[in-house]
């Protein structure tokens, strides 16, 4: 189990900045997961940690240690690919054994080392096999089996369920959650999937841009996001987000003004443009002063979404129950959940103006 | 349903058909220029026949009780072996050395990969001439170089004693073929995904493990067939050898092609030649099932 911590970290690639002063500190035992868009430095932050990437400035440490130069198989990090990288010549035993065997490990300690791992994830009847005879999730549990068999302090996991078919993949969610709690090692895991990244990690480091955006736990990205970007990009569907100019405790937006709790939000908000947030939960359709036209309704099974016009064109998404009747080009009136609004500074990364303890957690059922 | 019954069958006729007809230019072909001259060659392989007037008569077996009891079967046997051994594990060593090498980022890396293919591309004939002014005893650039650098105090005779001639023609060898070892590699080599060598790196292995446990078993399935394809060319190699000692000293690195070319056209034996290129034949078809087998199976 190990802290590790990324101080000021830099990464270029000629010119391309790839990453720009990260700074993150990992909790021994944590499970984190750093999501984004593809490009946004996640990857290359994981591969700095796993030292196949060397940071062009700042700081790595592993359990106290500065690692920047310490080679990968010295680093006592373990990881598992998003392809598996299984040695295709070897059979599942000797996959698991191979780092086992790079470290001097006797062949008797390994095979018990080796029954240990298959145990755990139920890979005995599969040992003699080679990789290419196993199925994709057989393929990650094996994967996984070479990461943990040597017990590192920290593993990686770099997009581990993304070649899996859905099914399997929650299925492996699951099996990765248990994992952790069994193992209480610290994990870092690399995904562009929110759901992993909501359901699995114990916090989540948001990037975007080679920045990191936010960094906190699954509730606090998704209630209280930390800028714009983070709002969009956590929730699905994401968060509606509507441009307008704040007066007062008055938002104004398609030639109508929302009234606002001005006690909700910082106190210095000049009039001007903002964008007003709100999850689809919380726009409650036939009840508000916002008049809309329904444009389309997609019905999920359990919920419908349904996709709104504003008089200026402007869309948005509400979220209600699948019993509800609406047809498209009904004209509606809409409200929103007066404690679910956010308020951002305008630009793409606008940061959210909410006063911090203003925490709009609010029950699905009672918007 | 019984509609399609009896229509399938007849659209799969005329497929046949439309198949036969297509693959017949390759099979007349084939049976002109290979079927013929195997046949023929078995054919002339029982008379004992003048080149020149390709007259004879029937000799049954004798030739290759001659083939078989004589020494210059035995022989050439012997030295193709030793050529095709010595030249194509040069060619190997060489072939992955400076594939391994072109695979790395350095500098004028595709200027030297084109360059390194110009011994394979070059003329056999050019080549070897270029080959023997080098050996040359009496005024070669290999003896005058030697000699300055000290390593020599005498001109060496390259091409004209043993084991100097086997040695010069193995080397040449290599040189002329193992750029065919570089591209076959160096394709493979690229195909590696860089996973591999990641996750090696992160279990612990360092360089030279990772060359064993990643790259060479990645290596192994190319290498089999180049081994085999090359052992096939190497034995039945003929004019590089012929132009840079023609067989000799005395027969010396007389390879059973050259040892066929020589009864056939210098001695004027042609049936006795025929034999001979039969039996050659027979040792090339333990190659051709080996290949077949192993290349059928990744099929």
């Amino acid at each position: 189990m190990a802290d590790v911590t990324l101080t000021n970290v830099r990464k270029q690639f000629g010119t391309f900045v790839a990453l720009e002063n990260l700074d993150i500190e990992i909790k021994s035992g944590e499970f984190v997961a750093l999501l984004g868009p593809s490009g946004c430095g996640k990857s290359t932050t994981l591969r700095m940690l796993a030292g196949l990437e060397f940071p062009t400035s700042g700081d790595i440490s592993i359990d106290g240690r500065v690692v920047n130069d310490v080679a990968p198989g010295k680093r006592d990090i373990a990881m598992v690919f998003q392809s598996y990288a299984l040695y295709p010549h070897m059979s599942v035993a000797e996959n698991i054994a191979y780092p086992l065997k790079k470290r001097g490990v006797s062949a008797a300690d390994r095979k018990v080392a080796v029954q240990k791992a298959a145990e755990l994830l139920q890979l005995e009847p599969l040992l003699d096999r080679k990789p290419k005879q196993l199925s994709g999730g057989q393929q990650q549990r094996v994967a996984l089996g070479r990461a943990l068999v040597r017990e590192p302090k920290v593993f990686l996991l770099d997009e581990p369920l993304s070649n899996l078919d859905a099914k399997l993949r929650s299925y492996m969610r699951a099996e990765l959650i248990e994992l952790h709690r069994r193992l209480g090692k610290t994990m870092i895991y690399v995904t562009h999937d929110q759901l992993e990244a909501m359901t699995m990690a114990n916090r989540i480091a948001v990037m975007h841009g080679g920045k990191l955006q936010q960094f906190d736990t699954p509730d606090a990205v998704y209630n209280r996001p930390a800028n714009r970007f983070v709002a969009s990009f956590i929730g699905t569907p994401s968060m509606n987000q509507l441009e307008g100019q704040l007066d007062g405790a008055l938002f104004h937006v398609a030639g109508h003004s929302i009234p606002l709790d001005r006690t909700r939000f910082a106190d210095d908000l000049g009039t001007g443009d903002y964008a007003l947030g709100v999850r689809p939960e919380f726009v409650a359709i036939g009840d508000g002063e916002l008049p809309a036209k329904i444009r389309l309704v997609e019905n999920t099974g359990h919920e419908q979404i349904v996709t709104l016009e504003l008089t200026d064109g402007t869309r948005l998404l509400a979220r209600t129950d699948a019993a509800r009747r609406l047809d498209v080009g009904q004209n509606v009136q809409i409200g929103f959940h007066p404690d679910a609004i956010h308020l951002f500074a305008p630009g793409e990364e606008g940061p959210r103006l909410n006063k911090n303890d203003a925490a709009s957690v609010i029950p699905m059922r009672s918007r | 349903m019984i509609a399609t019954q009896t229509i399938t069958p007849r659209l799969e006729r005329s497929y046949a058909r439309l198949g036969v007809l297509l693959i017949a230019p390759t099979i007349l072909v084939f049976s002109l220029v290979i079927v013929y001259p195997l046949l023929a060659a078995i054919y002339l392989s029982v008379f004992s026949i003048y080149t020149p007037t390709l007259e004879g008569n029937f000799v049954g077996a004798a030739n290759y009780v001659k083939l078989l009891t004589g020494k210059a079967f035995w022989n050439s046997l012997g030295v193709t072996l030793i050529w095709t051994v010595g030249t194509l594990t040069l060619q190997i060593v060489f072939g992955v050395g400076m594939a391994l090498l072109l695979h790395q980022n350095i500098w004028f890396r595709s200027l030297a990969r084109s360059l390194v293919l110009f011994p394979y591309f070059l003329s056999t004939v050019v080549a070897v001439l270029v080959w023997r002014w080098l050996f040359n005893d009496l005024y070669g650039a290999m003896n005058h170089g030697l000699m300055q650098l000290g390593i020599l105090d005498l001109p060496l005779d390259w091409l004209g004693s043993m084991p100097n001639a086997m040695i010069g023609v193995i080397l040449v060898g290599a040189w002329k073929y193992f750029p065919f070892v570089v591209i076959a590699v160096l394709a493979r080599l690229q195909t590696i995904p860089e996973h591999l060598y990641e996750a090696a790196k992160i279990d612990g292995a360092g360089p030279i493990a990772r060359f064993w446990d990643v790259t060479l078993p990645q290596l192994r399935n190319v290498l089999v067939v180049i081994v085999l394809l090359r052992a096939i060319w190497d034995f039945k190699e003929f004019d590089l050898i012929y132009l840079l000692t023609g067989g000799g000293p005395v027969t010396s690195t007389q390879t059973l092609s050259l040892l066929v070319y020589q009864e056939a056209f210098g001695l004027n034996q042609m049936g006795q030649a025929a034999a001979y290129s039969v039996g050659m034949m027979l040792v090339m078809l333990v190659f051709m099932v080996v290949y077949i087998r192993k290349t059928g199976k990744e099929g």
